[in-house]
């Protein structure tokens, strides 16, 4: 299938120079992209074939990952990694579809909310033994640990965490002569904000809201948790609570009343709310720190700020945990293969660049308090939001992983467009979410 | 003349099978590779799903797996939304195949006509059809974005519109404007398919009908359409089976959202398979659908006498 | 249509402005998202995401081309070669089967012929969706995952079925005493489909040929879910990598568009004379 040979390898570094020429990738580095891709590839006698599925392919992850991979395959000579690109869309389907029909890849990276219906499908293999006895076990951050345990058993690594923060574009609140929000800002101040942003004759807009998509429930449940909402209750559904409806009626009224977002929230999703920000359509949105290198290249660095998700009335304000984890399926027949390119992501150099490349904090504490990580600006709202944040609550139920997608976001939509109160909208989801506590 | 008859009949010994049920074999067989064909890639699954229907499968959930019978079905007859999506389809349906149909003929009939540079304009009006569903669906998408799209910008630029109109996040206007990217990409089919039969008629009879007295409205109703009738009825059914299927473009788009606006049956099933990994659930909405265009296709083509002219 | 007077006014009016006029409106509908992604593949990135919008590039590159051409990550040369490939097959096989399908509907006698061409129907009426899950565990286990065989194979299940009842139609309309004499005079049934039929429908054949290509040129979904490995992606598949997590890398898929579009049309123009000729007798009674 794949022949490797010279020209492989030579156009594999012309890329890999062409990245570095555009900033994507640091010049200074470009030595240790290159390194794997320099001299000729060894012949592997019997090697172990291990297949793992990666689903962001865009050209600089996808040159991260087979860097890494030729780094692997490499470095020793009994297991050949063979890596699989799917399109970000047919990830999720392809890999539920492999699962049914016992095909799936021995390993694949995939996102936390995903492991529990995976697991619920019976297709994930327990780690809970190795990683215990893993060298870097306590290294990692217990809460991004929680994010992989689901019943008391490590289900995948953790790569890397990221939570939620606001990106602001600093260069136009200088502009505009707004006060760059404070760490600790409130609902007013970002409403204020808000609409000191928005100019409708300048086509822009204060906050990028996004209507589509898991993500959407999931901001919207943010910032509800500022006045006090909470998704479970002493063990019971209580994301239809009072606080839980003015805040939801808080949020929506930026789009429905206030008109601080743009017109196409109901449908938009994370590709087009880092695209409004990136176009300068927006001036703020809610988001996990994996777009900051987008917005670097899109608006430059200088350009934007993160900060911390308002304080709510309450005083309070939450956002969520969530990791992209490294998974092992049950089918898999070379599990020791498998674990031993998994550790081998997840060392000192390869989890450091795969973090660093993509704007994702690493799992790894020691890692992830090397000065590029906790001294980046464009991180820094999201590493001062650490202390609130928590795993998302909705990871609780493997069964509502699936119902927040097909359930939970048109009765939000509806609420959006008007066809809803916030309060019927919440009593339906709240329903919903009780029916499928499993 | 019986000699005759014998002599032939001695000099071949009796076959073990008759020549009459050789011949009926011979018949099946060039069936066969087309049967096979079917069988491994469509009819299997079909009977599959239709078991699947009758059991309560969730991924998730293996340890729930049991035969329920009916009561996929009977949730699906309590299902609103599932009301919706057909509701839904229908208007998918209807809005789409029709205008691609009256736009496809008008096309046919521009393109028949005798003038330069015709091979030049069939080839540009063919070429909605031959990319993939999943890429009109983001082309369209960015053209309908209401603050960086060109429709918006343009519309803007010559006056017509001062606020921008979310197009595909409108609940009103959703319909209408993935309805209006399906008739792009199928007034082709259309076109290819009536031009077809237009070239097909012969010129005598158009010069009859003019030495009749017929004008141009007069040939067109009494001539073309006639001749016309076995194709449009052929087109028209596969194309509404088709549109009543694709979930591809609704669902790149909206996703059959906002709130369900453009949430068609096939895209509820995809959903139900792959977001709420009901598979039992979604072969239930698959087997509906396959009866409500079985029965749509039989009274269609029996009203139209479509199989009789076509098949004979 | 071909050789009529223009006596009649009202013709004329229809025949000259109205032509032209409606002519124009519809290819600039159909051409207009079009140029739109051919105006996206030649410009760089930075004009691309320039507001407000630009249209005409001022700086336009052919970087895109070249770089989905002959970049390792997604060879579009390489993705071309491997759509060309599984879509001629597809179309030649798909030829071969539902010639002798529709052959034997439009002479033979079977029983209950009405309800087999439906069945032949009924299956474009199950959505694609559930036909994925079955189809990827039974090409699993006969080891044909990453081959061009599973492809090809998968998209016999929509090729077929319309041929078929294309060519069905198109058979009826061959009087049959053509193939009556051939058979009187010594030839079996088969010899006369080769030899006399099959060159009488030829254009008939060609135009479900054009059909059965151009479908497999733009199928996605099976392309996708059975092959894994770069080396064996078609170019529909390849299109959908460039949709990215945040970004749609409009210059490139635009590139890739304009790849995989081009040589159709250009297949399309010489072959569309056969094209209309042929799908037209297919359905009527000429």
């Amino acid at each position: 299938m794949v022949i490797k040979d010279d020209a492989y390898y030579a156009s594999r570094r012309q890329f890999l120079r062409t990245l570095a020429a555009t900033g994507a990738i640091a010049a200074a580095d470009l030595a240790w992209w290159e390194e794997p891709f320099l001299g000729p590839r060894r012949a592997h006698a019997a090697a172990t074939t291990v297949r793992f599925q990666f689903s962001v392919p865009e050209p600089l992850r996808t040159s991260l990952v087979e860097s890494l991979v030729e780094r692997f395959n490499k470095s020793q000579k009994d297991i050949e990694v063979k890596v699989e690109f799917v399109p970000q869309a047919q990830a999720r389907q392809k890999l539920i579809t492999a699962v049914t029909a016992g095909n799936p890849p021995d390993c694949c990276q995939i996102w936390d909310n995903w492991l529990g219906e995976f697991d619920g499908m019976g297709a994930v293999e327990d780690l809970t033994g190795r990683a215990k006895e893993w060298k870097y076990y306590k290294d990692t951050l217990p809460i991004a640990w929680e994010t992989v345990t689901f019943k008391g058993r490590i289900l995948s690594f953790p790569w890397v965490v990221t939570n939620d923060a606001i990106y602001v574009r600093a260069d136009r609140a200088k502009e505009y002569g707004i006060a760059l929000p404070k760490d600790d800002w409130t609902w007013e101040d970002f409403l204020k904000t808000a609409r000191a942003f928005t100019k409708a004759d300048k086509n822009q807009y204060g906050f990028g809201m996004r209507g589509q998509g898991t993500w959407a429930v999931l901001y919207a449940t943010e910032f509800m948790y500022g006045n006090g909402a909470q998704v479970l209750k002493d063990g019971k559904v209580a994301i239809n609570s009072k606080e839980a409806v003015d805040g939801l009626d808080w949020y929506l009224d930026l789009f429905r009343k206030h008109k601080v977002t743009p017109p196409s929230v109901p449908t938009d999703g994370w590709r087009q709310i880092v695209e409004g920000f990136g176009r300068g359509v927006t001036n703020m949105y809610l988001h996990n720190s994996g777009s900051s290198e987008e917005q670097k290249k899109f608006v430059g660095a200088p350009s934007f700020v993160t900060v911390p998700i308002p304080l709510g009335p309450a005083k309070k304000r939450a956002t969520f945990y969530f990791s992209e984890t490294l998974t092992m399926f049950k089918a898999s027949k070379n599990k020791d293969a498998t674990w031993k390119f998994l550790t081998f992501l997840m060392d000192d150099d390869q989890h450091a660049h795969y973090a660093k490349t993509l704007g994702l904090l690493p799992a790894r504490k020691s890692i992830a308090d090397r000065p590029e990580f906790a001294k980046d600006p464009a991180l820094a709202g999201f590493i001062k939001s650490f202390p609130f944040s928590i795993v998302s609550p909705y990871l609780a139920y493997a069964g509502w992983g699936g119902k927040l997608d097909s359930e939970g976001v048109p009765l939000f939509q509806q609420a959006m467009v008007g066809k809803l109160t916030a309060k019927e909208c919440l009593d339906k989801f709240a329903d919903v979410l009780t029916k499928n506590m499993m | 003349m019986a000699n005759q008859q014998a002599t032939i009949a001695v000099a071949a010994p009796r076959p073990l099978i008759s020549r009459h049920t050789r011949e009926i074999l011979a018949n099946y067989a060039y069936l066969l590779p087309a049967a096979i064909c079917l069988g491994g890639t469509v009819l299997f699954p079909i009977l599959k799903a239709m078991h699947m229907s009758l059991y309560h499968h969730v991924l998730i959930r293996p340890q729930d797996y049991r035969f329920i019978g009916l009561g996929n079905y009977v949730r699906m007859v309590q299902d609103p939304t599932f009301w919706l999506t057909l509701k839904n389809s229908f208007i998918w349906v209807f809005w789409s195949v029709s205008l691609q149909f009256f736009f496809g003929f008008l096309m046919a009939l521009l393109l028949n006509g005798q003038f330069k540079g015709r091979a030049i304009f069939r080839t540009i009006n063919l070429l909605p059809w031959i990319i993939p569903g999943v890429v009109v669906a983001l082309i369209w998408e960015y053209i309908y974005q209401p603050n960086y799209g060109p429709l918006n910008d343009l519309l803007r630029r010559v006056g017509w519109m001062r606020e921008p109109v979310a197009w595909l996040s409108d609940p009103g206007l959703a319909m209408p404007a993935v309805v209006l990217t399906n008739i792009w990409r199928g007034i082709p089919f259309f076109a290819i398919m009536i031009l077809a039969g237009l070239q097909a008629i012969p010129d005598e009879i158009y010069e009859a009908a003019t030495v009749d007295g017929a004008g141009v409205i007069q040939r067109f109703w009494s001539v073309t359409l006639p001749m016309l009738r076995p194709i449009i009825v052929v087109a028209t059914a596969t194309r509404i089976i088709w549109t009543f299927n694709y979930a591809d473009l609704i669902f790149v788009m909206t996703s059959g959202g906002p709130a369900n606006a453009t949430q068609i049956t096939s895209t509820y099933t995809l959903l139900q398979a792959y977001s709420d990994l009901d598979f039992g659930y979604a072969a239930t909405l698959s087997v509906i659908l396959l009866v409500i265009m079985l029965v749509f296709t039989a009274l269609y083509l029996k009203l139209t006498k479509g199989v009789e002219s076509v098949a004979g | 249509m071909k050789t009529r007077g223009l006596g009649d006014p009202l013709e004329r009016f229809l025949g000259g402005p109205v032509l032209w006029t409606g002519l124009v409106l519809a290819t600039l509908f159909a051409l207009g998202p079009f140029f739109w992604v051919f105006l996206a593949s030649v410009k760089t990135r930075v004009e691309l995401y320039a507001t407000p919008i630009t249209y005409i590039p001022v700086h336009p590159t052919f970087q895109n081309y070249v770089d989905a051409w002959t970049s390792r990550l997604t060879p579009f040369s390489r993705f071309f070669a491997n759509s060309l490939w599984v879509s001629s097959v597809t179309m030649v096989a798909t030829i071969v089967i539902s010639t002798l399908a529709g052959y034997a509907l439009a002479r033979f006698r079977f029983v209950g012929k009405n309800t087999l061409m439906l069945v032949f129907l009924a299956t474009q009426m199950f959505p694609a969706v559930l036909l994925i899950a079955p189809l990827l565990s039974q090409w699993h286990a006969l080891g044909l995952i990453d081959t061009y065989q599973a492809l090809i194979y998968s998209n016999f299940s929509f090729t077929v079925p319309f041929t078929v009842w294309m060519l069905v139609g198109y058979f009826e309309s061959i009087p049959r005493e053509l193939e009556e004499s051939a058979m009187i005079d010594g030839s079996g049934r088969f010899g006369a489909l080769l030899r006399i039929i099959v060159p009488l429908a030829a254009p008939g054949i060609a135009a479900t040929a054009i059909f059965a290509f151009v479908s497999s040129w733009s199928e996605l979904l099976f392309a996708v879910t059975f092959t894994s490995q770069t080396e064996m992606r078609t170019l529909s598949a390849g299109l959908l990598y460039m949709v990215g997590q945040y970004e749609i890398q409009w210059g490139q898929l635009g590139a890739g568009v304009m790849i995989s579009t081009i040589p159709v049309a250009i297949l399309f123009t010489f072959l569309q004379k056969h094209l209309i000729r042929g799908l037209t007798a297919g359905a009527l009674k000429g």
